[in-house]
């Protein structure tokens, strides 16, 4: 268990913050940690800036992330990892595609040819915007804030074939979405899949797809990897390890 | 050269997927049996539906594993689809089972085999849920309860995994002795504590060790086992080359099974672990599996 000593907490937005803190893991865009908070819980956070200086950006919605979301100057992190397949970075532009928080891990890969979109239900969920230059569409649910409807209905708005990748995180369903619209399209994409995650090392077989393990073989899956694998968007095991459909 | 062995099933090579690992989705098992595994033996499944405990559920280092994952499965009623997607490989799949007692035991083992699953593996073991496994495998007179019952339920071999956690596993042995192969060893109860949190780092403070580091305790029972009762014994715990494994043979393993040394070297370790056995084999002048299994005691 590494532990990493907080410089500072941000306020994000509602029930969101980013915690600062220094180490010398090497770390790329997609990667994660497993970040345990004492006596509570372990969870998988993906970092929102990897520099010298690190960035683990939580969404509050159960006592380990609050206990995370929470942290202080001067307390420490604890944390297994860095794990995972990062994003493969190509050059020429890109469109960056984050539901809520999922535009998190998405943002160390924005460089000055990047495009965004990020959904939400509401107004509340979206955040990050300050990094696109408004080089960005905002959509959500109840149209409070930016267009009013889904991800594809900013997807609609764009020509997607001038760009050369698409990098897209979110739930599975949003995902899957999102895939479902580009598939026929002969674009390039990849994924940051979420899945009921225990191990973090490929042991648990809890996170897993089609066989593969969302911990180790991913997060990270290209569109290529997704066409063969039919239990994306379809079906994934609970907590218990019972199957259900999304 | 002959490496395919019989464990009261038949195997085409001594190289088997351990319980726990891997072994909840029926799409990861195929994926495995597939990819070199001569058969995957399912996670402990129940009579239940159980969640299991949070996380953290493992601590790793280079040299071991312990986990306290608590038995989640997604109970026996819902796993049937898991094991039909597994077989779609071709290959035999081995349904562990954990129970309360012999009558729990009996009911998930004859479910099993209506699964075709081509053995049972008893888990008399876990060391780490209360009222189960290690509770139940350290009284003898249970154990031979389960095994005699569980026996006389089923027309497919039976494999009883027992516990290192006893101070005679002799005597553990000899009350499984009606199974038709034993498994050696389960994981060792063990603890980890953050120095710097100065707390237990697993959600449930005991777990149980595997990996690199239990290797010579798992050697020495096959051995010591097979020196006492001549049984089929399959061996486990900590190998993760073909060195380890022809050390678990020559002490008396006839087949072996891998688990904690995937997170290492990835599921590739099956396919590695075949053709360094054939290198074996011809570097050393041996044709047949069975020349070597128990060598060491002779």
């Amino acid at each position: 268990m590494k532990h990493a000593y907080i410089i500072d907490n941000i306020t994000e937005g509602k029930n969101v913050n980013t915690v600062v803190f220094s180490t010398d893991d090497e770390i790329k865009p997609g990667q994660f940690i497993m970040a345990w908070a004492p006596g509570i819980n372990e969870i998988p956070l993906s970092f929102s800036y990897i520099n010298k200086i690190k960035k683990i950006t939580v969404k509050i919605y159960g006592e380990a992330s609050e206990y995370i979301a929470h942290l202080k100057r001067g307390d420490y992190l604890y944390y297994s990892g860095p794990y995972g397949k990062p994003f493969t970075i190509v050059p020429g532009k890109k469109l960056l595609i984050g539901a809520g928080t999922g535009i998190a891990p998405l943002i160390p890969l924005i460089d000055d040819n990047t495009y965004g979109i990020i959904s939400g239900k509401t107004a509340d969920d979206i955040i990050f915007e300050r990094y696109f230059n408004n080089r960005l569409k905002v959509v959500t649910d109840d149209g409070s804030y930016g267009m009013n409807g889904y991800v594809t209905t900013a997807l609609k708005t764009l020509d997607l074939n001038e760009f050369d990748m698409l990098y897209v995180c979110g739930p599975e369903i949003m995902l899957k979405t999102v895939y479902d619209y580009i598939k026929n399209m002969d674009i390039n994409a990849q994924f940051s899949l979420e899945r009921s995650m225990k191990c973090g090392i490929g042991l648990c077989d809890s996170c897993s797809i089609n066989g593969y393990q969302v911990c180790t073989d991913g997060p990270v899956f290209s569109i290529e990897q997704l066409k063969n694998m039919d239990e994306f968007g379809r079906t994934r095991l609970q907590y218990s390890g019972k199957r259900i459909y999304f | 050269m002959k490496v395919n062995t019989d464990i009261g099933i038949k195997l085409e090579n001594p190289f088997m997927l351990a319980s726990g690992i891997l072994d909840e989705n029926g799409y990861t098992m195929e994926r495995i049996l597939n990819n070199g595994a001569s058969s995957a033996v399912t996670k402990s499944i129940g009579m239940e539906e159980r969640r299991g405990f949070d996380p953290p559920v493992i601590y790793h280092d280079e040299n071991y594993v312990i986990n306290a994952v608590g038995l989640s499965n997604p109970g026996i009623d819902n796993f049937g689809e898991e094991i039909k997607i597994a077989l779609r490989s071709g290959k035999p799949v081995i349904g562990s089972i954990f129970g309360r007692d012999a009558e729990e035991f009996s009911l998930l083992a004859r479910k099993m085999e209506s699964y075709s699953v081509s053995a049972i593996e008893l888990n008399l073991s876990c060391p780490h849920v209360k009222g189960y496994g290690m509770e139940v495998g350290s009284d003898p007179d249970l154990v031979s309860e389960i095994v005699s019952e569980v026996k006389s339920k089923v027309s497919i071999p039976v494999f009883s995994k027992l516990s290192p956690n006893t101070s005679d596993i002799v005597e553990e042995a000899k009350a499984a002795e009606k199974s038709d192969a034993l498994v050696l060893i389960n994981t060792i109860k063990a603890m980890k504590i953050d120095i710097y949190a100065r707390k237990p780092v697993l959600s449930n403070v005991y777990g149980g060790l595997s990996g690199a580091s239990i290797k010579p305790v798992g050697v020495r029972y096959v051995y010591e086992i097979k020196k006492e009762l001549n049984k089929k014994i399959i061996g486990v715990g900590g190998i993760e080359n073909v060195n380890d494994a022809i050390e678990y043979i020559m002490a008396g393993a006839s087949a072996v099974q891998i688990g904690s040394a995937v997170y290492k070297y990835g599921i590739g370790i099956f396919n590695k672990l075949n053709n360094d056995l054939n290198e074996f084999f011809i570097k050393n002048n041996i044709n047949d599996i069975e020349d070597i299994i128990g060598v060491a005691l002779k």
